[in-house]
């Protein structure tokens, strides 16, 4: 047990540093100076005195700048964008919580609609309910989340008008953010009318939500279904029915638990795709979430941006792929090892 | 008392377009408290009897049989639901491969304890019950000579060595107090000691309890120590079967004199250094199975008249099927 903490604690320590190594190489490899790129301030606008200071530590071996780098980092002192001039870790810390949240939801929509679905389809293996899951999953998952967002916007937003176009939470309710999860803040605020707040961000929620979750729940709806069947024709499965077990006690006792945990790590893997879908969608709702903020500053050449905003993201994707499958090591009985030797 | 009675039982399977079939008019009679030994080479369709049995094929194979059933009770004409209350209560199987017929995420407790019978228990309170069925749990181990009750109930199948996941495995086949019991090859792959306690275990059910047993194997000594009653199987055809003694005296069948042959231990007047004797070639796939008596193109005294299937032949309750058998002069 400590051991697999230990080792995994490990695992993610190396990949941070190496995440971090890449995001200060990285302002050497934009174009310009790599102090700019690093700072976001431009070199004619600092002072004599800040200007001596930095030519002093850019003088110094790339190690004693990584060094300084990774102490600013810790510090929470991550520059400052090239176009707002605003500092990027409070930014970083807005819309990073933006972006959860939404994907959060895409994926317990999924998760919920998935899962099931992926059972029906396995359970009615090789009948008329398994083969239209399967081909609705199809189209699904090929069709591209742009399009699909755009498509729901036309249908629903413009010619039903039943959701609002963009945004989290319609312009009229001034949420003071606390946690910057919009929901949370809403509940936590009082000067309000709280109802009125939520119905408002739960409709701007739906359409960004809906075009995230269809291609995850697709997904995750073919993978639980292929997990099933392959359980479902184990050996272990054919015992128990050969023990005179019902069918149903078959699948609830040892149908589900052994199917769902070869899906688990499979998901986790899913997370960066969900991810990339959602930056895509962000930037078609004007969704004020990193991947939206992430894309403007590609548009902008803003440098500091980029290399902050990827960090952040590429930490988030390897500390959560990380507890999932730490998760499921430390649940999976298969994998504990036999303690003694047995009579 | 006859318990299962199977009659021409035939099992077709879907290969790439063509029904082949891999069970061809299988016999086969199990009465009360009779050890029954199943017996042929690997790939002859042993363990596909034992699933028909039991009800575990895939639903596209098609079963079909003039006769299969259990205490008079049809098997297969009656609903999915009765058998399954029949297979819960009276017929147990052990499986071969002990360890991939049990969950991998439950403890061997908590798949014991799943397979004692509710209407056993006396106590009405789910407390109450916990502890009994725990106390049950625990004589079934002993009962099956696992002395280590606590460890072994509270592992994962994949943490205990194999010998005793197979006790375990007949522990649980003993806990619904079935009437029959199928082990499916349940010594595969053991060492000696092992094996004598599990062969061991199994006869002591049979005796004390006077459980029947369809033993599948093809260790003959094992069979010849424990079993009265033999059925040699060839290729999903049953090609002889009668009393032990009277098969390993006089066997009328080709096959199962090779069997036996091929068994140094029963051949007393075998000199030193001398070549043992096999069977020419190898079991046909099912793909390539001949047409009438499945033996004919390994057998010795084959004939142009093997490529029709030979009728049944009876001698007293000795069955063979097959058109020159050995000692039909002596007849």
């Amino acid at each position: 047990m400590t051991n697999v903490l230990l080792r995994y604690t490990n695992l993610v320590l190396v990949t941070l540093f190496i995440l971090s190594l890449l995001s200060f190489i990285l302002a050497y490899l934009f174009p310009g100076e790599a102090v700019e790129n690093l700072t976001g301030l431009r070199l004619n606008e600092l002072t004599a005195m800040q200007n001596s200071a930095l030519m002093y530590s850019a003088d110094d071996n790339i190690f004693v700048q990584y060094w300084h780098y990774i102490g600013e980092l810790f510090a929470g002192n991550w520059g400052v964008s090239f176009s707002s001039g605003l500092p990027l870790y409070e930014d970083v810390g807005h819309y990073l919580p933006a972006s959860i949240e939404l994907s959060a939801y895409a994926l317990f929509l999924s998760f919920f609609i998935g899962l099931p679905l992926g059972f029906i389809a396995a359970l009615r293996h090789h009948k008329l309910t398994d083969y239209s899951l399967l081909s609705v999953s199809l189209l699904g998952y090929s069709i591209p989340v742009f399009w699909l967002a755009l498509l729901l916007i036309l249908v629903f937003s413009l010619q039903l008008g039943w959701f609002p176009l963009s945004g989290r939470i319609s312009l009229l309710f001034e949420i003071p953010s606390i946690t910057d999860f919009i929901i949370i803040d809403i509940l936590l605020s009082d000067s309000i009318d709280k109802q009125a707040a939520l119905i408002s961000a739960f409709r701007h929620l739906i359409l960004p939500t809906l075009s995230i979750a269809v291609v995850t729940t697709t997904l995750i709806l073919r993978i639980t279904r292929r997990s099933v069947i392959e359980t479902l024709n184990s050996e272990f499965i054919l015992a128990a029915y050969a023990r005179g077990l019902t069918p149903r006690q078959v699948l609830m006792r040892h149908g589900i638990r052994n199917a769902l945990i070869p899906i688990l790590p499979l998901l986790a893997m899913q997370f960066p795709t969900l991810l990339t879908n959602a930056m895509i969608v962000e930037s078609i709702f004007s969704w004020p979430g990193i991947g939206n903020w992430l894309i403007q500053a590609i548009y902008q050449q803003d440098y500091p941006a980029i290399r902050a905003g990827m960090l952040a993201v590429s930490v988030l994707v390897v500390i959560f792929t990380m507890s999932i499958d730490l998760t499921i090591r430390l649940t999976d009985p298969r994998r504990r090892r036999a303690e003694r030797a047995t009579t | 008392m006859v318990l299962l009675d199977i009659k021409n039982l035939t099992l077709e399977i879907d290969i790439s377009g063509g029904w082949v079939k891999a069970l061809d008019k299988i016999n086969m009679v199990i009465h009360e408290g009779q050890i029954h030994a199943l017996v042929g080479e690997s790939g002859s369709g042993k363990s596909l009897i034992v699933k028909a049995i039991v009800g575990a094929l895939p639903v596209r194979w098609r079963i079909t049989a003039d006769r299969m059933t259990w205490k008079g009770q049809n098997l297969l004409t009656m609903s999915v639901k009765a058998r399954r209350k029949i297979i819960r209560k009276d017929i147990s199987v052990i499986f071969q491969n002990p360890i991939n017929s049990l969950d991998p995420l439950l403890t061997l407790g908590q798949q014991l304890k799943e397979m004692l019978p509710t209407d056993k228990l006396t106590k009405t309170w789910f407390w109450q019950r916990n502890a009994e069925k725990q106390g049950l749990a625990i004589k079934l181990l002993h009962k099956v000579g696992i002395k280590n009750h606590q460890i072994c109930l509270n592992s994962y199948p994949h943490q205990i060595s194999n010998d005793v996941v197979q006790k375990f495995m007949i522990a649980m086949a003993l806990a619904s107090e079935p009437k029959l019991i199928i082990a499916d090859d349940p010594t595969r792959g053991m060492e000696v000691i092992a094996k004598t306690q599990i062969l061991k275990l199994l006869s002591r059910v049979n005796q004390v309890r006077n459980m029947s047993i369809l033993f599948v194997s093809h260790d003959l000594l094992a069979i010849s120590n424990m079993a009265s009653y033999m059925t040699v199987l060839y290729c999903g055809q049953t090609v002889e079967s009668g009393e032990l003694q009277q098969l390993r005296k006089r066997a009328f069948h080709p096959y199962t004199q090779a069997l036996l042959d091929s068994a140094p231990s029963f051949r007393k007047d075998l000199p030193p250094k001398s070549p043992l004797t096999s069977l020419d070639g190898t079991i046909p796939t099912l793909y390539h199975l001949p047409i009438g008596c499945r033996l004919g193109p390994r057998c010795p005294r084959a004939r142009r008249e093997c490529v029709a299937i030979p009728q049944i032949r009876r001698v007293h309750t000795h069955f063979y099927s097959c058109h020159f058998p050995l000692h039909w002069k002596a007849k």
